[in-house]
């Protein structure tokens, strides 16, 4: 306990936020794996209010006065850490449940959101938000999965006046509770009225990324357009991103990236995630790998790009993913592409790009009907031409016979040829139209096929 | 959860007034029907509930509370569309602002009973169009109606210690009801013949005759009637009960003997002696399924419905008659397009297959499938392909959904409306609320694709049309009729001209649905 005051007296004359930080940590370090138990042992529950003030006291009695106030307020904040160390400990020798430390824990947040409000906890401290916010959403991801292995005893009371069950409050329910705690750590650092250079909103997109973790776990991503929408509602005075840690910027991007393209908004996804992909370090394999996971389909269907060997070198786990795909995309071969997402679907669908790479179908489809038209040749040369023209006047039959062996020997009847031809008109894969009563498709003499030489 | 609209007044009364409107139907006739929509009648009113089991007892006119004089006209007749938007009269407005004057306030009467009584009491003024004849200036206060109520209740208590209320089989007559109710096959539960193989149109009931000639008045009498009846004895119940037993805070075990119930969402936890329990909640849904095929009145159905899934839940019963309840709701909601309430029985239904419990899950997850279609959700889409084992994909209602949704990501329009014509079970119902913005989308594309036209007949085939006529009828309501020209032999669709015509009804079609829309 007196090497926790210590911690706490130097980081207050270093103004060292992460320090303090360090001192509320659930977990004990490895140089010092008892920390926790020799912090507990150290006082009773009728002491600790009274060890904790005499403690910061006597530690910080020779440097610039801590007021009589944060003090008080600190004394609070440490004696629910103490509390919740109990529960920790306590479940560590199998004497107490997550969701005990979840509500302890609960308590320390709560304590200190109030040390900021009323006992005036300076702005450099905000790193100790950053550890409680943290640790309160792995306690109540915890406490859930607890609480769904013992099933039954959640019965908590406010589902009984409910007229249906609710079955994500009932395998969710900390965690959607760990939400509001979290939102109001947002809305402490957002409204900050503090001049810039002292003011906790250097912490808000810290708390936003937490957020954005916590609502994509709570399969409710699109809450976090909310988040998005507030912020930008105080643009004006917040610092811009880029004087953030880029450790954070990081995370933003890729969590703004990765909305849009839920949102199926692929050209901002591609911004985002670009952007996000060039702050990475490049020796974080793991969260450059989450990056490709979504630039690389947003890029397929933005532009058309389907991703490297060299590029997908460092990650085998991408390689599995995408190199099959990518292989029929190239070649046009449409059933071995419906074979290859069959194949990854559950991969897929867990990471929420099935959808998206579904409509690669189009571009391996393009590939296969540019193949016809260039199979096509030229057209003969007529009076004063001297460039060849290539033959632009292709029958239905040709594209069906080309669809029907890419689809593996299946009979596609021309009618559905017709409608497959139609869509690459309207998405702009191809130029041209299909006249119908003369069975052939007319193809433009200037880039039937947009963006791919001819 | 949004509530539901029809709470506040008493069941069919509704479905008398405001005929179910067409949910997710565009008013345009434009849409073929498909087999399974033979019984759809979103125009037809229903038949009256030809049923009045609560004959009137001395009990039931002691329970009726003294000092709701709102109540006393009974039969003043309603001509008031339900629908109308009401103009609250000045004295109105001026008595409910005195209700929650400050100088007013009585700590022993809550906010929550307050807004009740006054909700009731002008709820009920506005039933007997007594609005304006009421001297709202010398009303007595919500509180004082309130206090009334406890008084009354207090002195009715008395009585029923020597004489208990529910103990008499002729103050009851719905219990009597429940006993005259044909049971053939005692050794078969009746749940269980219910879905276990038999056809679909055994499952569902049709209207019989959707032109039932109906003195509405009259009918509108019998509601009201009923209604003070309903909520006479949910207070009675209620307030009873609630003073000596504190609320508990595990899940409770029903004592109520009653079979229909009307559905009253919960403000308080709630009573036993106002809870049916699994047993007779049995008998419940089998009366309600005759009364369905015999009445088909969806609101007073739903109605039941929700009151039995509301004590389903608060006694945490879950359990595979809990799956057959919601399922035959979702069913029900699914022919009547009330699509809210499907998308609650089917999420709930979706957790309660997730335990492992029977029913059937191939078929609602298929329609889940086409729901999120319907509502263009992607996230639910994912998560539903996340939950499909690969045995369940083969199933032929999931792998016919699965194929519409793959039809529609990659824009094959000419797969889709084959597989719009084939739809197994239920499924037209959910297709049909979605068919017409795919129909625009497919017209975007073949006037994009084709020049300079096409037989107007291709688009009859290829866009699932039942007939020539509907298409260009079709058309027409999207002001395509310069589009289509009478060449003798055919009549051509002169896709060329066309340009952006159809783009922007596709995309407002597209814009998200709202599910929160219920009937």
């Amino acid at each position: 306990m007196d090497e926790l005051f210590k911690g706490f007296a130097r980081a207050h004359a270093e103004q060292n936020g992460y320090l303090l930080a360090a001192t509320l940590s659930p977990i004990s370090p490895p140089e010092n794996p008892q920390r926790l138990r020799s912090i507990l042992k150290s006082s009773n529950s009728s002491r600790i209010k009274g060890d904790i003030k005499h403690l910061i006291k006597s530690n910080s009695s020779h440097q610039r006065g801590l007021d009589h106030e944060e003090i008080k307020g600190w004394v609070e904040v440490y004696a629910a850490y103490w509390n919740a160390v109990g529960d920790i400990v306590a479940g560590e020798d199998g004497k107490s449940t997550w969701t005990k430390v979840y509500e302890s824990w609960k308590e320390l947040t709560s304590i200190l959101i109030r040390g900021y409000n009323n006992f005036g906890f300076e702005a450099w401290t905000i790193p100790c938000l950053y550890m409680i916010g943290k640790y309160l959403r792995l306690f109540a991801i915890k406490s859930d999965a607890e609480r769904s292995r013992n099933l039954g005893d959640n019965s908590g009371g406010a589902s009984l006046m409910q007229d249906d069950f609710d079955p994500e409050t009932e395998k969710q329910g900390q965690l959607r509770d760990c939400e509001q705690h979290l939102k109001r750590i947002f809305t402490l650092c957002l409204n900050d009225r503090a001049p810039l250079e002292e003011s906790r909103k250097w912490g808000i997109y810290f708390i936003i990324n937490l957020l954005f973790k916590t609502y994509f776990k709570l399969n409710s991503a699109s809450l976090s357009r909310t988040i998005l929408k507030t912020l930008s509602a105080y643009r004006g005075d917040m610092p811009p991103l880029s004087a953030f840690p880029k450790s954070q910027r990081v995370t933003f991007k890729f969590y703004e990236g990765v909305l849009f393209f839920l949102e199926e908004n692929y050209v901002e996804a591609e911004k985002h995630l670009v952007e996000a992909w060039e702050l990475c370090n490049k020796d974080a394999l793991p969260n450059l790998e989450r990056i490709l996971t979504y630039l690389i389909p947003c890029r397929l269907l933005t532009t058309h790009v389907l991703p490297t060997k060299a590029l997908l070198e460092p990650f085998p786990r991408l390689q599995k993913l995408f190199l099959p795909l990518a292989q029929c995309i190239r070649s046009g071969d449409l059933r071995a592409f419906d074979l290859a997402l069959q194949e990854g679907e559950d991969e897929f669908v867990k990471r929420r790009i099935y959808l998206t790479l579904e409509r690669g179908r189009d571009i391996a489809l393009r590939n296969l009907l540019r193949k016809v038209f260039i199979a096509g040749g030229f057209d003969e040369l007529k009076e004063g031409e001297t460039t060849p023209v290539r033959r632009t006047r292709v029958p239905v039959a040709e594209f069906r016979a080309a669809i029907c062996m890419g689809s593996g020997g299946e009979l596609v009847d021309t009618d559905e040829v017709e409608c497959l031809i139609a869509n690459m008109i309207y998405k702009d894969l191809m130029k041209g139209y299909i006249a119908r009563e003369r069975g052939i498709v007319v193809l433009s003499k200037k880039g039937a096929f947009p963006g791919t030489g001819v | 959860m949004s509530g539901w609209p029809t709470t506040q007044h008493p069941p069919g009364v509704v479905s008398q007034h405001a005929p179910p409107p067409a949910y997710g139907y565009p008013p345009n006739p434009a849409f073929i029907p498909v087999q399974v929509r033979q019984g759809f009648s979103p125009y037809g009113a229903p038949p009256p509930p030809p049923y009045n089991p609560y004959a009137s007892s001395p009990a039931q006119s002691q329970a009726s509370t003294p000092g709701t004089t709102t109540n006393a006209s009974p039969s003043a007749p309603v001509e008031q569309p339900k629908g109308a938007k009401t103009e609250w009269p000045e004295s109105v407005r001026r008595y409910v602002q005195r209700s929650f004057h400050p100088e007013n306030d009585d700590a022993s009467v809550s906010r929550a009973e307050l807004e009740a009584k006054l909700k009731d009491t002008i709820g009920s003024a506005k039933e007997n169009n007594s609005l304006y004849t009421i001297d709202w200036d010398n009303m007595p206060l919500p509180q004082a109606l309130v206090r009334a109520d406890r008084e009354a209740l207090l002195k009715l208590r008395y009585t029923s210690l020597t004489t208990p209320i529910y103990a008499d089989d002729s103050f009851n007559p719905r219990k009597r009801k429940s006993n005259d109710f044909p049971n053939n096959d005692a050794s078969v539960p009746p749940w269980h013949s219910t879905n276990s193989g038999r056809s679909l149109e055994d499952r569902i009931s049709y209207s019989p005759d959707k032109r039932v000639a109906l003195d509405d008045s009259k009918f509108q009498k019998e509601a009201n009637k009923r209604k003070r009846r309903f909520e006479n004895e949910y207070k009675a119940a209620n307030v009873a009960s609630s003073s000596p037993t504190p609320p508990s805070s595990g899940p409770i075990v029903g004592t109520s003997e009653t079979l229909e119930k009307k559905y009253l969402r919960l403000t308080a936890p709630p009573i036993p002696s106002n809870v049916r329990p699994e047993r007779v909640l049995r008998q419940t849904l089998d009366l309600l399924k005759k009364k369905w095929r015999k009445e088909s009145n969806y609101s007073y159905i739903c109605d039941q419905f929700k009151s039995m899934r509301q004590d389903l839940t608060v006694q945490r019963i879950k359990n595979e008659f809990t799956v057959s309840v919601y399922e035959i709701h979702a069913r029900i909601a699914l022919e009547k397009g009330d699509i809210g309430e499907y998308n609650q029985c089917q999420t709930q239904l979706r957790s309660l297959y997730a335990m492992g419990l029977k029913g059937n899950p191939i078929e609602f997850k298929a329609y889940r499938i086409l729901y999120f279609i319907h509502t263009a959700n992607r996230t639910g889409l994912n998560d539903t392909l996340a939950d499909l084992t690969a045995a369940e994909k083969e199933e032929k209602p999931i792998k016919h959904a699965l194929d519409v949704r793959s039809a529609l990501a990659l824009g094959n329009y000419h797969k889709f409306f084959q597989l719009y014509l084939d739809t197994p079970n239920m499924g037209a119902y959910l297709l049909d609320m979605f068919v017409a913005r795919e129909r625009l989308a497919a017209l975007c594309n073949i006037c994009k694709g084709y020049k300079p036209d096409v037989k107007l007949r291709f688009i009859t085939e290829e866009l699932g049309f039942e007939s020539d006529a509907d298409a260009a009828q079709f058309i027409i309501d999207y002001q395509g009729q310069h589009l289509l020209e009478d060449r003798t032999e055919y009549i051509a669709f002169l896709t060329g001209k066309a340009n952006n015509l159809f783009e922007n009804s596709r995309a407002s079609a597209f814009r998200k649905v709202d599910i929160k829309g219920q009937i």
